[in-house]
């Protein structure tokens, strides 16, 4: 009986911490993600400064290099600018964000910055497109700042948080 | 999706959504013969082809400009945006020069409000029309000139200027000699080494400077290449036998036609103008005609649709070797 007791705790305490943990894992990816966006954006930056690459194929060279959910978004953004239905670039950016947003478990403010992004591609000539680019990439620091202070703040309360609770349930149900 | 297996069909994925649908409700006997697809702001979407012409509205063609749609700034800027592939930054130089070739060799003619730079159009910002030209090929154009151009003892092709008004031919028939002088014709036996230097991408129809036309297998093609630099590149590195190249007009390009016929390579051009008067007195081309450079001189016109063939004139004496109301050799 004690024994079944001690183990169901464990088990209990273990389920509440690895909880706490997956919240401060998406502070973390949070963070990894918007330095992918950060790359890709200089990717994108070097292919128009140094090729005449176009728009989909930019795009399918970023998704060769990043992995992940930011290179499939990249990946299926250029796939609907190449079923050539009419949509414009930022129509096939946002019809891939939506399909894509839930794997990258962004926070608002940065989905909002991502829709944007989305607003950038392929207009005005290359010196337009280099400075929207760069302005964006202005902005995605300024996301990826906070991003880092929110992880610093959340990350490890989440996991103490996780443990704390476990043991606060095993301690109510002894 | 389409009736007819036509150039408008090619041209179709260049399009917003929005203007696909007048599009798809032609007539499939029209569809075959529309030679331009006209967008400007604010007013009615119009076809044009071969001596006619109509407007498009929610029911395919409309007889009243009321009742046609009427073109918008979104409806440009999103055709703008598909033509260029989504990435206006890659087209620069095609939209400073004001056209963009599609695949199947097809052109948008771009008007809006220049920006310039040191004199020059620096790009077109702002634009206000579109121009969808639609490229055909008419094989078998060259076939009934061509006897007339080879000087069969020698099996050499004549220096031959092409003289027409626009929209009269001339492109259509150069990129047809080129087939026909490239693949080999009864005429002229085996096929021989033909150089395009197409400045405007309307011979080959070049898209991503691949060929989109057929403009024979012994043929290279400088594509968007100034005729100036293009015909002693050709000369240098592609020892062709016969450059092909349309629209002579500046003085830089006459040059390079003198020197490459003195290297004894056939030309083949084309200038517009209806009269062989109005083209002697455009200064640079009037060097060429009376020193004889060209040995024939080809008139095209509409009189009976593009590409009616009027006159075949010797170049040094003027004998007429063909007119449209009887042949005399």
């Amino acid at each position: 009986m004690f024994t079944a007791s001690l183990m169901g705790a464990a088990l209990i305490i273990t389920s509440a911490y690895l909880f706490g943990c997956s919240i401060a894992a998406t502070y973390k990816n949070r963070v990894r993600y918007l330095e992918e966006f950060l790359l890709t954006l200089e990717i994108f930056k070097a292919e128009i400064n140094f090729g005449v690459a176009l728009l989909p194929e930019v795009f399918q060279s970023i998704a060769q290099r990043v992995h992940g959910p930011v290179g499939q978004l990249f990946m299926q953004s250029a796939a609907y600018l190449e079923k050539k239905e009419g949509l414009n670039a930022t129509e096939c950016w946002h019809k891939a964000l939506q399909d894509r947003q839930d794997e990258m478990e962004l926070a608002g403010g940065q989905m909002e910055l991502l829709n944007k992004m989305g607003l950038i591609w392929g207009r005005g000539d290359k010196k337009d497109q280099l400075k929207q680019v760069t302005l964006m990439q202005e902005l995605l620091r300024q996301a990826l700042l906070e991003a880092k202070n929110e992880q610093g703040k959340n990350e490890k309360v989440w996991r103490y948080l996780g443990l704390l609770g476990g043991l606060t349930i095993v301690i109510l149900l002894l | 999706m389409f009736k007819y297996p036509s150039a408008i069909k090619e041209i179709y994925p260049f399009l917003p959504p929005r203007l696909r649908c007048f599009i798809e409700f032609l007539p499939s006997e029209l569809g075959e013969k529309v030679e331009e697809i006209r967008l400007r702001h604010s007013r009615p979407l119009i076809l044009h082809w071969a001596g006619g012409e109509a407007f498009l509205g929610e029911n395919g063609i409309v007889h009243r400009m009321e009742e046609a749609y009427k073109i918008n700034g979104e409806d440009l800027e999103q055709t703008l945006e598909l033509i260029c592939n989504h990435s206006l930054y890659a087209y620069e130089e095609e939209l400073r020069q004001g056209y963009i070739t599609l695949p199947g060799g097809h052109r948008v003619g771009l008007a809006g409000r220049a920006i310039m730079e040191k004199g020059k159009v620096k790009i077109f910002s702002h634009i206000g029309s579109l121009n969808f030209r639609l490229a055909r090929q008419v094989k078998g154009a060259g076939a009934k000139v061509l006897p007339f151009l080879v000087e069969r003892e020698k099996g050499r092709i004549f220096h031959t200027l092409i003289i027409s008004p626009p929209q009269g031919g001339k492109t259509t028939l150069l990129r047809d000699l080129a087939r026909l002088i490239s693949d080999g014709a009864s005429i002229l036996g085996e096929g021989q080494k033909v150089g395009i230097v197409d400045e405007r991408s309307e011979i080959a129809g070049s898209y991503q400077g691949v060929p989109q036309l057929e403009v024979g297998m012994r043929t290279d093609v400088l594509d968007a290449c100034p005729k100036a630099e293009g015909i002693p590149l050709m000369l240098r590195s592609l020892s062709p036998k016969v450059i092909i190249t349309d629209e002579l007009g500046r003085e830089e390009d006459v040059l390079a036609v003198k020197e490459a016929i003195h290297c004894g390579v056939t030309i083949i051009s084309s200038v517009h103008g209806a009269t062989l008067e109005e083209i002697c007195h455009r200064p640079a081309l009037s060097s060429l005609l009376e020193n004889s450079y060209f040995e024939r001189l080809v008139f095209l016109s509409r009189t009976k649709g593009p590409g009616t063939l009027e006159a075949i004139i010797e170049g040094e004496r003027g004998l007429p070797l063909f007119t449209a109301r009887g042949k005399g050799e």
